[in-house]
């Protein structure tokens, strides 16, 4: 099986992606399922330079940059556009990204690390006289588990003398929320997903604790920074002398760099954590869960696995062996964090973390709603895991059994899923504040609904345990 | 000199002159420091050499 050809980047608005559609330099189509993007005349001798000069190679090498082929074939649908306005320089073929992720999706360690690959991407640009020409969260994606970047269109001709056109972007889209993460409250990440071109300074400089005004890093680069843009908006400048050193740019990214890297969070003291400390699994219990998980993995042969509600990953590793790539989303910020690390430092390639609210997933956002996909436009999967999550979607949140089903039907393919009766005392501890209105809420009743969408193909109970354990598939 | 040209991304004004904040601060703060390294040289104190930092190759982990 390969990977699903309209895995994020799916919207086509006149023959382009509308993810791209700001950049004169070029644009992004998709032609029989492979992803293509135009390289513009306009974008000549800044793409000759990014290759010629060596900091392609140099790039890729690190796993900083996307890797691309060019191609010969010119868009069909596009023929026409392109030879009116005689545009199309070359076509490029980058590698496929498995899965496309944005900001308000990842934990504090992802968007530190997308923070400090920008920086390092800058500064091996200038070393070679280029310079990045954006700084877009955006425009960053873990590929392989590395933060990399995909937009092969954002680098220019370095000129001496001048500051950093991407200086305002990049505080706005890292500096900002991970300083209100670390500093503040880590759930402010969310604030991205209102603000598609980051965090506005001002907003963050009157959020952030008071004491960060005596941190240098902080207060140039939100305080200060937040102010003069209140201070000489719209003004034009004009500089007497006043140009910026390429020592002195250097330096400004040495010194967000580690504005950045002394920010830190310690995961630890949300909800779920410690969670597999504290459930009521038994050893045995959790053995055969993976040994089934194990199974029936091997039985589907996944592309794309989805674990939502993956907690720290230990069963997104199982679906792993035998997925080509899973995506693992928990609606904690500290299991996604330690999710995160471990992928680190096991090196694996195939596992992305992501935080997600099931009851609230990331919508479309960005003009017409279409620059950015929803969750569900991402899939479908081929592959579900929903462990230990039922008893959260029905009764925290009070979810009707059917809609269950109707969602995990639009959302993958199989789906593996455990059901937890109202007498596990994870159930009985979410009932305990509240009236059981859930009369429906058996296995009985959640086979019922499931089998509408289902077709069964396993039910197992889970030894030492008062759970089951489902394969099923999308009818 | 105006900045020229105007890139797709609006840098700001704002943004501009705390760049040229930075700069003028950076270069002071050189400018110390390498006149602090020669009144240590009057007294025989040698600054240890920066390592080198050319060899960036491995430098995102």
């Amino acid at each position: 099986m390969t990977t699903k050809p309209n895995n994020g980047q799916a919207k086509q608005s006149r023959g382009q992606l509308s993810a791209s559609f700001r950049d004169p330099n070029g644009f992004l189509f998709s032609q029989g399922g492979v992803l293509y993007r135009q390289v513009n005349h306009k974008y000549e001798r800044e793409y000759a330079r990014l290759m010629e000069s060596g900091l392609y190679a140099k790039l890729v090498k690190a796993g900083l940059l996307i890797p691309h082929q060019e191609v010969d074939q010119v868009h069909p649908e596009l023929g026409r556009r392109a030879a009116e306005k005689d545009t199309n320089f070359k076509i490029i073929q980058p590698e496929r990204v498995s899965f496309i992720s944005y900001p308000y999706e990842w934990s504090f360690g992802q968007l530190k690390d997308a923070a400090l690959a920008t920086l390092s991407i800058q500064r091996r640009a200038l070393k070679l006289d280029m310079s990045l020409k954006d700084a877009s969260a955006y425009n960053i994606q873990f590929v392989r588990g590395k933060a990399t970047l995909i937009d092969t269109l954002s680098f220019e001709i370095y000129k001496e003398g001048q500051p950093w056109v991407a200086y305002r972007q990049f505080c706005q889209h890292f500096l900002a929320p991970l300083a209100l993460m670390a500093l503040k409250d880590i759930r402010l990440n969310q604030l991205l997903r209102v603000y598609i071109d980051g965090v506005p300074l001002d907003l963050a400089s009157g959020l952030l604790p008071g004491t960060t005004r005596l941190n240098f890093g902080l207060a140039t680069h939100i305080h200060l920074h937040a102010g003069a843009q209140k201070r000489y908006a719209g003004e034009e400048i004009r500089s007497r002398g006043g140009t910026m050193s390429k020592p002195a740019l250097l330096a400004l990214i040495d010194s967000l760099d580690s504005t950045v890297r002394k920010l830190e969070w310690k995961p630890g003291g949300t909800e779920w954590g410690n969670y597999y400390d504290i459930t009521n699994y038994s050893d045995a219990a959790f053995e055969h869960k993976k040994e089934l998980i194990r199974a029936w993995a091997e039985r589907v042969k996944p592309a794309m696995t989805w674990d939502l509600g993956g907690n720290t990953g230990v069963f997104s590793r199982v679906a792993g062996e035998k997925s080509s790539f899973v995506a693992s989303f928990d609606i904690d910020p500290t299991a996604v964090e330690i999710n995160y690390r471990q992928v680190k430092e096991e090196k694996s390639e195939n596992l992305l973390p992501l935080l997600l609210d099931l009851t609230n997933p990331s919508p479309a956002i960005g003009w017409a709603n279409r620059e950015r996909d929803s969750f569900g436009e991402r899939g479908p999967a081929d592959m579900m895991l929903a462990l230990a999550v039922i008893h959260h979607l029905a009764i925290s949140n009070n979810v009707p059994l059917p809609q269950l089903a109707d969602f995990f039907a639009e959302t993958g393919k199989w789906l593996i899923i455990e059901f937890v009766p109202k007498t596990d005392s994870q159930v009985k501890k979410l009932l305990a504040s509240r009236e059981d209105i859930f009369p429906n809420y058996t296995r009985a009743g959640f086979e019922a609904a499931f089998r509408e969408r289902f077709k069964f193909h396993e039910a197992v109970e889970v030894r030492e345990s008062e759970r089951t354990l489902y394969l099923m598939e999308t009818i | 000199m105006q900045f020229a040209p105007l890139p797709y991304l609006d840098p700001g004004s704002g943004s501009f002159l705390i760049q040229l904040l930075f700069a003028a601060l950076a270069g002071l703060s050189v400018a110390i420091y390498s006149s602090w390294n020669r009144i240590k040289g009057w007294f025989g104190i040698k600054s240890k050499p920066k390592d080198d930092e050319d060899n960036d190759d491995d430098e995102a982990k």
